[in-house]
């Protein structure tokens, strides 16, 4: 019987989740002293920022003992003396199959989708793994688990298109420069949105980042905390005609950029395409420059829209997702009936 | 096997088209959302058959086969399956077959028109590795221009999608359009170096007695091309010719092209004697 007890984005508060959180060098050590209270057969515990959960195989199927070995263990091991609250949820078979087909495709997720997850949960199976922490239940139900994920990946589109601000802008600069490798961004103004958007960039393999603020000190530490150059405010028309992303948030009250003073930047240029990410409101760019040959302008209405309509679709494909799970965890039952003699799923119900 | 000829064998080929071209409407209507895999077999079963359609030909005739339209609309479609194998060896790019179905399957259906593949009677008027040489690097330059074209409304679609903001141009499989470019201008230049060199090795034929080079219509149409293409390079190296505009160029001229070629070749006397 493989139980799942956990908390989640979905239950918890961030406080509480880094309450009980593993650090990875200590999960070893975890497993061993979890194993050790005796009625656990197999384990693999999962710690991300987004949830903290605990696979086990409970010993001769007792679910009710399994759990309860859990919640002890957690107790002791994040030194929580009173009892666990609501915010936990403790799955039996098939919830938990379920749960654990659902996380490893992302659906779970806080961002739905998203792979990220898949490799720290590959990662948490191998070191239970390679401890000896796992067996034939567990080892299956993983393997399932993540051919069920890649599964998903190649027949859905459920990780297709950017759900934020920051990844529509890259998948935009993706689409129009032959690589990443070769930009720097250019950053006019120092707000939140333009520093996670040229992270992203950067992340994706932008070659740097060049920041331009008013205020000068602004400037230093982002360009710092990104590990780019800050440039005079003044001089970043200049850089424009070198540079092809721009992002921009400054709080100026009219536009920083118009078609009149762009046009002779233009020529300069060379042709080149130039992406403008104007995330400042009231606007930095004229929206009349999108009509110029080469120049692609977005706001940030445009990138959220796209974002909005990519989590739509996102959604959209939840319903098919979720049936090739059911057909996985069928194929599961049929494959663990005919190796085992105990049935897969055992009778106990869902516990909280 | 009388009844198995190129032409039953390019049939097959340009059926093979069809199947490509029915598959980039699915495409299309899809958003370009998927990759174009399917087209791009597609692609490799029809150049193999053209391939087997172009050796029989050539058997039959015991040389190059470019004595006709039919022949020469072969020699161009070749050379625009093998750019776009050639260009779809990389994943990003494998999205020209989708384009380039739909152009080759029209080319292929306007071939197979009995009129444009009369039997050959008598000795041909030119004979000669310099003929060969000269017509099928001709035909090759314009099966360069022709995926040049290809890239250039795959590029004005992409460009298209992302100036009105569309989700598909950032969910779409197609490559960048800086890439885009970049394959419409190599193309650009290396067919216009391909017809540089065929029109010299044709200037470098035996002339018919009483019969001037210049005043046949196909001569005076392959320099207009030729000085056209040079335009277009000149304007991309030298005045900054790029983007939208360079693209608008490129299908234009390429359109040019097929829409007068067929016209030009019956007007001429050396080309069609």
């Amino acid at each position: 019987m493989i139980v799942t007890l956990g908390l989640s984005h979905h239950s918890s508060p961030v406080e509480m989740r880094e309450r009980f959180a593993f650090a990875e060098s200590r999960i070893p050590e975890a497993l061993d002293r979890l194993r050790g209270l005796g009625n656990i057969e197999e384990a693999v515990i999962l710690s991300t920022c987004n949830r903290v959960e605990i696979y086990a195989v409970a010993r001769d199927s007792d679910a009710t003992r399994g759990f309860s070995t859990l919640r002890e263990f957690l107790g002791e091991f994040h030194g929580h003396a009173d009892p666990l609250g609501p915010e936990f949820y403790a799955l039996t078979e098939p919830d938990s199959l379920r749960h654990l087909f659902r996380v490893a495709a992302g659906l779970d997720s806080m961002v739905m989708g998203e792979t990220e997850i898949l490799g720290q949960l590959k990662q948490s199976y191998q070191l239970a793994f390679q401890q000896g922490h796992t067996g034939n239940r567990l080892n299956r139900a993983f393997q399932r688990a993540f051919q069920a994920a890649k599964q998903i990946r190649t027949e859905t589109k459920i990780q297709r298109g950017c759900v934020s601000v920051a990844s529509a802008a890259v998948g935009l600069a993706e689409h129009i420069f032959n690589s990443l490798a070769d930009q720097e961004v250019l950053v006019v103004g120092a707000g939140d949105t333009s520093e996670k958007t040229a992270r992203a960039l950067i992340s994706r393999g932008a070659k740097g980042v060049v920041v331009a603020n008013r205020t000068n000190e602004r400037s230093k530490t982002l360009a710092l905390t990104l590990g780019g150059r800050a440039i005079p405010f003044e001089t970043w028309e200049q850089e424009l005609e070198r540079l092809d992303i721009l992002i921009s948030s400054t709080s100026s009250p009219g536009y920083l950029l118009d078609r009149a003073r762009l046009e002779p930047i233009l020529k300069r240029r060379h042709g080149r395409a130039l992406l403008l990410i104007d995330i400042a409101v009231p606007r930095d760019i004229d929206p009349a420059i999108n009509l110029l040959d080469g120049v692609y302008l977005y706001n940030v209405d445009d990138l959220q829209g796209i974002a909005d309509d990519s989590l739509r679709q996102r959604r959209e494909e939840l319903e098919r997702c979720e049936e090739i799970i059911a057909e996985r965890l069928k194929a599961l039952v049929i494959s663990a009936t005919a190796r085992d003699a105990e049935p897969f799923f055992g009778n106990a119900t869902t516990s909280a | 096997m009388d009844w198995f000829t190129a032409r039953h064998v390019f049939l097959l080929a340009v059926i093979c088209y069809g199947g490509g071209m029915v598959h980039s409407l699915f495409l299309w209507r899809r958003g370009f959302l998927q990759d174009a895999r399917v087209g791009y077999f597609l692609l490799v079963a029809a150049f193999l058959l053209q391939s087997w359609a172009m050796v029989l030909r050539g058997m039959s005739l015991r040389a190059c086969p470019v004595n006709n339209l039919f022949e020469a609309i072969l020699f161009v479609c070749w050379g625009l399956v093998v750019a776009c194998l050639v260009l779809g060896i990389s994943a990003r790019l494998r999205f020209i077959a989708a384009f380039a179905s739909p152009l080759l399957f029209t080319m292929g259906v306007f071939a197979l028109m009995p009129a444009l593949d009369p039997p050959l009677t008598g000795e041909p008027q030119f004979t000669g590795w310099l003929v060969s040489f000269h017509a099928a690097l001709i035909l090759l330059a314009y099966g360069a221009f022709g995926m040049a074209a290809v890239s250039a409304i795959m590029f004005l679609t992409q460009d298209h999608n992302l100036k009105l903001k569309k989700l598909r141009a950032v969910l779409s499989v197609m490559p960048p359009i800086q890439r885009l470019e970049r394959v419409a201008s190599g193309l650009v230049a290396s067919g216009f170096v391909m017809l540089t060199i065929g029109l010299l090795a044709g200037a470098l034929l035996p002339r018919p007695e009483g019969v001037s080079y210049f005043g046949d219509a196909k001569v005076k149409w392959s320099a207009l091309l030729w000085f056209a293409y040079l335009a277009l390079i000149a304007g991309r190296w030298r005045f900054d010719l790029a983007g939208r505009h360079f693209a608008y160029a490129v299908a234009a001229v390429f359109a040019f092209l097929l829409l007068t070629f067929w016209g030009t070749n019956l007007l001429s006397s050396l080309h069609n004697p």
